[in-house]
């Protein structure tokens, strides 16, 4: 029961509740930034668990991909309008996905890893840009969602798309903190650090690379079916290899020290675009590429270690606690 | 003539641009350990510049000849500058980071430099079709070919040569040899290896370079041609094995002729053939056909 009372869930719940309420103060610009934040973060989020095993993908625009036409798709064909049908539909289609691939890739890693994501995800960006059914490089419109048999009237469509996008994200927040304390979520730092020893250990890395792979697929597809609802229509430039490096990017920003922080580097990402573009509408990927460099230049473990950094002054450090640095190096 | 031999011409085309993109980017990893994403980038580049340059030349009334030296030339000389430029103040502060971090930060540079493409020579496509016109068209049986596209198999055997030529018969040559197997020994016996690491990334470049400016008389060179390139010299340099300069043969023409051979039997899958070819590959040889086993760390 101790993890009940840990101060990560109370913060993802206390600012979720926090937020719920405050939607009538905040301009719509604001909420439809935290909208996309909050959706760009899901995804982020799984970049976050792979990357604590020190695998980087670009392939989780693929699964963002998914998540959106999950929710497109099952207005086009099924009629449903329903949020939760979407994101679930969703979510299914691209942890099957991911169940297939991922004993593939699950053996891979580093570069290998990394290009071969990548590579997956050009490929269904070149079948979804010629196929009618995902209505090609157009893309499809989403029209607005109904939960569970309410129909919010015209006043009460964003204020209620947006308390569902924080709950999705606080819910999915919640069960990825979950997992990556748990035992199974610890041994990606070990795996990260020797996987050799791992499996000495008796744990199989295979499998657990394929499941945070799994889940990192979910986490993305919900990103996607957020990001669809919002922006009222999903196109095959989800799956493009710049949407999943922006993911990285976030974490790059953030750090990968708690679940929380994709969504902080989310934040900075659309705030920067939303700078960016009214300063230098042509060159977004000018600005967005200088800004990683100096990040991996200057700060490599993310504007997040900031904070780390600040509390390791304040607070006297544990003596036990500079093991784990110790172990990094001789590996 | 029957299909098969079609498909074998279409395929050695194929495969001599293939293998003309991918020789950098296997060169560079071999010695530096380091994935450059940035190559498709050089390779835009490459091909925007001898656009400029072929138009430039065109519009002075020179012929051919000077237009193709001048394109060559230019963009060998930019892509070897911008590679200097780059390692210099960037790559060479990242040798000792985790693979992932100078890859993404490869990346980086890759999105930078895109824009700074276009902010140079602006969106709209540039065309410079002359050269390619000029040349002519061949007959092979009872089709034809432009002879500019088989002068491009040329180019791909000629680069493989003067490549082997210079790793094997050349002093330089067997220093980066002795860098790629082993970088600490080759140190200690006095090769300079900040220095030959730099000759190999700038020749990396300018190969990269060199292989858009083949390939500018065959496009329309626009935004977004750097993007496949990436993908597609990665399929090609992993199926042979990352780093090998004979795996980057082999993989061009496995991917060049299962390419043509599935637009030819079956053209809704070309898209899927070369990362088949790769899948199946890697599903055997999980490291390439001629990758060396890694030992693994305990």
């Amino acid at each position: 029961m101790r993890r009940l009372v840990d101060p990560t869930i109370i913060a993802i719940l206390a600012g979720a509740l926090a937020l719920t309420f405050a939607h009538g103060l905040m301009p719509g610009w604001v909420i439809y930034m935290l909208q996309l934040a909050l959706a760009a973060a899901l995804p982020a989020l799984g970049c976050m668990i792979l990357l604590r095993s020190g695998l980087l993908t670009f392939g989780q625009g693929l699964f963002y991909f998914i998540g959106a036409y999950g929710v497109a798709l099952t207005q086009r064909h099924l009629g449903l309008t329903d949020a939760f049908a979407g994101l679930l539909l969703g979510a299914l289609a691209s942890a099957l996905v991911a169940t297939i691939v991922g004993t593939f890739l699950a053996r891979y890693r580093g570069i290998f890893f990394a290009m071969l994501t990548l590579a997956l995800s050009m490929v269904v960006y070149g079948i979804a840009i010629k196929m009618d059914l995902f209505g090609r490089s157009d893309g499809l419109n989403v029209s607005r969602l109904t939960y569970l048999g309410v129909v919010p009237g015209r006043e009460w469509a964003t204020p209620a798309l947006f308390v569902f996008c924080i709950w999705v994200f606080a819910v999915a927040a919640v069960m990825t903190h979950l997992y990556l304390t748990s035992r199974f979520g610890r041994m990606l730092s070990a795996i990260h650090d020797n996987e050799t020893r791992v499996e000495y250990l008796g744990w199989s890395v295979a499998k657990a690379v394929h499941v945070s792979f799994i889940v990192a697929a979910v986490l993305a597809s919900l990103g996607g079916t957020l990001a669809a609802a919002a922006a009222r229509y999903a196109d095959p430039s989800l799956a493009f290899w710049t949407t999943s490096g922006e993911f990285v990017f976030i974490v790059l920003i953030s750090g990968i020290g708690n679940v929380l922080s994709p969504l902080f580097g989310s934040v900075f990402l659309e705030a920067l675009r939303a700078y960016a573009s009214t300063h230098f509408p042509d060159e977004w990927q000018l600005v967005l590429g200088a800004v990683m460099l100096v990040i991996i230049l200057f700060l490599p473990k993310g504007l997040g270690h900031l904070f780390v950094l600040a509390k390791r002054a304040v607070v006297r450090p544990v003596a036990g606690k500079s093991l784990p640095a110790n172990a990094k190096e001789r590996s | 003539m029957n299909q098969l031999q079609i498909i074998l011409i279409d395929g050695i085309q194929y495969a001599g641009w293939l293998f003309l993109v991918s020789i950098g980017l296997t060169l560079v990893f071999g010695v530096l350990r380091l994935l450059n994403i940035a190559h498709g980038a050089f390779y835009a580049l490459g091909a925007y510049v001898a656009a400029y340059a072929i138009g430039l030349a065109a519009q002075n009334g020179f012929g051919t000849g000077v237009q193709l030296l001048a394109a060559f030339l230019g963009a060998i000389a930019v892509g070897g500058l911008i590679g200097v430029l780059v390692e210099r103040t960037i790559l060479r502060r990242l040798y000792d980071h985790p693979e992932v971090i100078t890859l993404f930060a490869t990346y980086a540079l890759f999105l930078m430099m895109e824009d700074i493409t276009k902010l140079v020579f602006g969106g709209q496509p540039l065309y410079a079709f002359q050269p390619r016109n000029a040349f002519g068209m061949a007959q092979v049986g009872p089709l034809a070919y432009p002879v500019y596209d088989l002068l491009t198999v040329v180019a791909a055997v000629l680069v493989a040569v003067a490549v082997w030529v210079v790793l094997n018969r050349t002093r330089t040559g067997r220093c980066v040899i002795a860098v790629v197997n082993d970088r600490e020994m080759a140190a200690s016996m006095g090769v300079n290896v900040t220095a030959i690491m730099v000759a190999t990334f700038v020749a990396g470049t300018a190969l990269g370079a060199f292989a858009g400016a083949v390939t500018a008389p065959k496009i329309a060179v626009a935004p977004g041609i750097a993007v496949e390139v990436v993908v597609l010299a990665f399929a090609v340099i992993v199926i042979g094995g990352l780093g090998s300069i004979g795996g980057a043969v082999v993989g061009a023409l496995v991917v060049g002729i299962a390419r043509a051979a599935a637009t030819h039997l079956a053209p809704d899958f070309a898209v899927f053939a070369v990362y088949a070819v790769m899948a199946l590959v890697l599903a055997v040889r999980p490291y390439g056909l001629f990758a060396r086993p890694l030992a693994r760390k305990i």
